[in-house]
């Protein structure tokens, strides 16, 4: 080993925030999703297009529908977007029941829409296949830091490509796992306790390339990313919640008011800034914790 | 988007490999299979309850045990890891300690993105298959890349990345990203697959299978019009990719560069490859313009051609319309013939391939191509390795979902 390591120097990032949706249900409210119309102004579903889709998936993209509804007006295309998608053990129900059968039938009974449909890259490639999106679609994660991978990828995906316009992000899991039978069969709304929970909660998130003034529900807003010159030493080991609790987190951090923030530490000790972007009528932009400057007309 | 770095136009240098394959472990014997044109398809034992046409795969036999010092545990302990976990934790480590960033981890932002596109369902299938019932009731367990991370004491970030068949592709440009934007000094890259009972009754009930079990070898034919369908394979390979003037102060191996990427999506259908080359070419085109070289500076394709009758088709469109003029004069292979679908992990098994291609001036053939079909009609190589100088690779690779990626690998300056 000759010659040195250069030092590391801090780094920053940022993109704005343009659309954002939380969609919750049961299990015993999904297959109801599965054939909800669209809402009004949004791109329709191929016909029977969720029928074999996982759960996540089903509920995640019913997100990006209602974010699209939500998308103030003009309205862009989404045709060049890109697709991140941050499902938390998805497709558990799904390799359930195709195992059992594999013990009982054999090979013969495997589900061919096991692998498509069920695995980490699912979610992202179907909101892709059914709104048309010809930027890149990925998985990430499929574990308890969906959030904090979720949001680090979608960063990179823009800090990678200038021509990338923005990047759905969906992230998604169960606030508990549902308990399965020994055929893989989950307790589906026969009980009580069934028809209340657990949920599946997925929020979606449209990130923009550009962080300057796009009004989602009036608020502008930035995400920003600090990277620091040294990183953590050590990661924390597995903790006992899922992605569910963080993705509320950050659900609530979009939904909250202009004066309120929101901020992640990643585990290996990124840290990412949702803040308000204040745009002025006369072109005056504020950045909070700067000086006021005023663009070009 | 604003990124505030200096180094944005800092090549991309690839010092590091580590790999388990059907066709050997380490880069030399990877190259030397690769050119002598050996297949790593034969009959395999898949369990009690596959099906006797699903009984062949280019399977890997043994995972070689970390290098010292990399990893926190001794051969016994590697010995008790699960078979995905191994498969994972050796590349990793024989990467680290081939690039000679294994003493350096403590003042280095080293990340770790690793392309795996069905780590919960292998997992959950070997618990089952050993008595378990984690798909059942399971447990909070952190994934594969963070566990690793933490055991290799790496303090970059750490992202599992899934894009189907495309996914240790997808690994490799994220990781790059990562460099250029200064959010790491050095990031471990790629990923892999194992050999599974419900991967293979799947794939084979969706038709996506060779089904040609009387002679296994021959199964795997991409562009030839006789295919029927890929043959499974498993294992994968990472790398540690670090700026090149980094490595040129520390004279390290520079084995390429990673030039360029190109990413698109088909928005087509989840499964069956989209017959419009549209995307896929975008992606070609876009990995050329990444790495700033025209067409005919293209020495070799390393196609991802897997043997399917529509996918390989399409392949062939697209790398056609990507190329244009030049596209008869470039040379076109598929390593899957040899290799077998390392599903997650081809995409860098085929890195590694491109990268073969360099040290050794020769590009592999594609076994089995006795006649090319008329609908793919390239440069091909077929069935012997051919000789001449390559500086600049392509590689593509396609998934479910439409994912599409094109990687450009050149002789580093």
């Amino acid at each position: 080993m000759h010659g040195s390591i250069p030092n590391a120097e801090a780094t920053s990032a940022a993109c704005g925030v343009a659309s954002h949706a939380l969609v919750e249900a049961t299990l015993a409210e999904i297959p109801g999703l599965r054939d909800q119309t669209v809402p009004e102004g949004v791109p329709a579903l191929p016909s029977r297009y969720l029928r074999h889709c996982d759960e996540q998936t089903v509920v995640g993209i019913r997100a990006v529908l209602a974010a699209i509804a939500a998308h103030p007006e003009p309205r862009p295309s989404f045709a060049d977007y890109g697709v991140v998608a941050a499902p938390c053990q998805a497709g558990r129900i799904a390799t359930a029941q195709s195992l059992a059968m594999l013990r009982t039938a054999g090979g013969v009974a495997v589900s061919p829409h096991v692998v498509p449909q069920c695995s980490l890259h699912s979610l992202a490639g179907a909101v892709s296949v059914a709104l048309g999106m010809h930027g890149p679609n990925i998985g990430v994660s499929g574990g308890r830091h969906a959030v904090s991978e979720g949001l680090f990828t979608s960063l990179s995906l823009l800090a990678a490509d200038e021509s990338l316009p923005g990047v759905w992000l969906v992230v998604s899991g169960w606030t508990a796992e549902p308990s399965l039978d020994a055929t893989g069969k989950p307790d589906c709304g026969r009980t009580q306790e069934a028809r209340l929970g657990p949920i599946c909660r997925a929020l979606a998130v449209a990130v923009t390339a550009s962080a300057d003034a796009v009004a989602d529900r009036g608020i502008s807003r930035r995400l920003t990313l600090h990277m620091p010159a040294t990183l953590r030493v050590a990661r924390p080991a597995a903790e006992s919640h899922g992605a569910a609790d963080e993705i509320l987190d950050f659900a609530l951090g979009l939904a909250a008011g202009p004066a309120a923030s929101w901020s992640h530490t990643c585990p290996w000790g990124a840290e990412i800034r949702l803040a308000p972007h204040a745009v002025a009528r006369d072109g005056l932009r504020v950045e909070h914790g700067s000086t006021p400057r005023r663009e070009a007309a | 988007m604003i990124v505030n770095t200096p180094s944005a136009r800092e090549a991309v240098a690839i010092t590091g490999i580590g790999a388990v394959t059907p066709l050997g472990h380490s880069f030399e014997a990877i190259t030397d299979s690769l050119l002598a044109g050996r297949s790593g398809v034969r009959s395999i034992d898949p369990g009690e309850f596959a099906r006797e046409s699903q009984q062949f795969a280019a399977a890997v036999d043994s995972v070689p045990a970390p290098p010292d010092g990399v990893c926190m545990f001794n051969g016994q302990e590697f010995a008790a890891l699960t078979r995905l976990e191994q498969m994972v934790v050796s590349p990793v480590a024989h990467a680290l300690a081939d690039a000679g960033l294994s003493q350096h981890r403590d003042r280095l932002r080293i990340g770790l993105v690793l392309g795996l596109g069905a780590e919960q369902l292998k997992r959950w299938e070997l618990d089952f298959l050993a008595g378990g019932r984690q798909v059942f009731e399971p447990s909070p367990t952190d994934t594969l890349v963070h566990q690793v991370a933490r055991m290799m004491n790496l303090r970059g970030p750490a992202v599992t990345v899934a894009a189907a068949c495309a996914s240790s592709g997808y690994a490799m440009a994220l990781g790059r990203t990562w460099l250029k934007a200064g959010w790491v000094d050095a990031c471990v890259v790629g990923g892999c697959d194992v050999l599974s009972p419900t991967a293979l009754a799947a794939f084979y009930n969706l038709r996506a299978l060779s089904r040609r079990s009387d002679d296994p070898a021959k199964a795997s034919r991409p562009f030839d019009r006789d295919r029927d369908g890929f043959v499974m394979g498993e294992g994968g390979a990472c790398f540690v990719l670090e700026p090149l003037s980094a490595a040129r102060r520390r004279d390290a191996r520079v084995y390429g560069e990673l030039a360029g990427v190109g990413v698109s999506s088909d928005a087509a259908h989840m499964v069956t490859p989209c017959s419009d080359p549209t995307q896929a070419a975008r992606a070609i085109t876009q990995a050329l313009a990444d790495a700033r070289v025209t067409a005919d500076q293209i020495d070799y394709v390393n196609a991802h051609a897997a043997g399917t009758p529509v996918g390989d088709a399409a392949e062939a469109g697209a790398i056609r319309r990507a190329l244009g003029s030049v596209v008869d004069r470039v040379p076109v292979s598929s390593t899957k013939s040899m290799s077998g679908h390392l599903i997650s992990g081809a995409a860098a098994f085929e890195a590694v391939a491109c990268l073969a291609a360099i040290a050794r001036h020769a590009v592999p053939p594609t076994l089995n191509l006795d006649h090319p079909d008329e609908h793919c009609q390239l440069d091909h190589v077929p069935h012997v390795a051919r000789e001449r100088s390559v500086r600049v690779t392509a590689s593509n690779s396609f998934g479910f979902g439409g994912a599409n990626l094109c990687l450009v690998i050149r002789e580093a300056a």
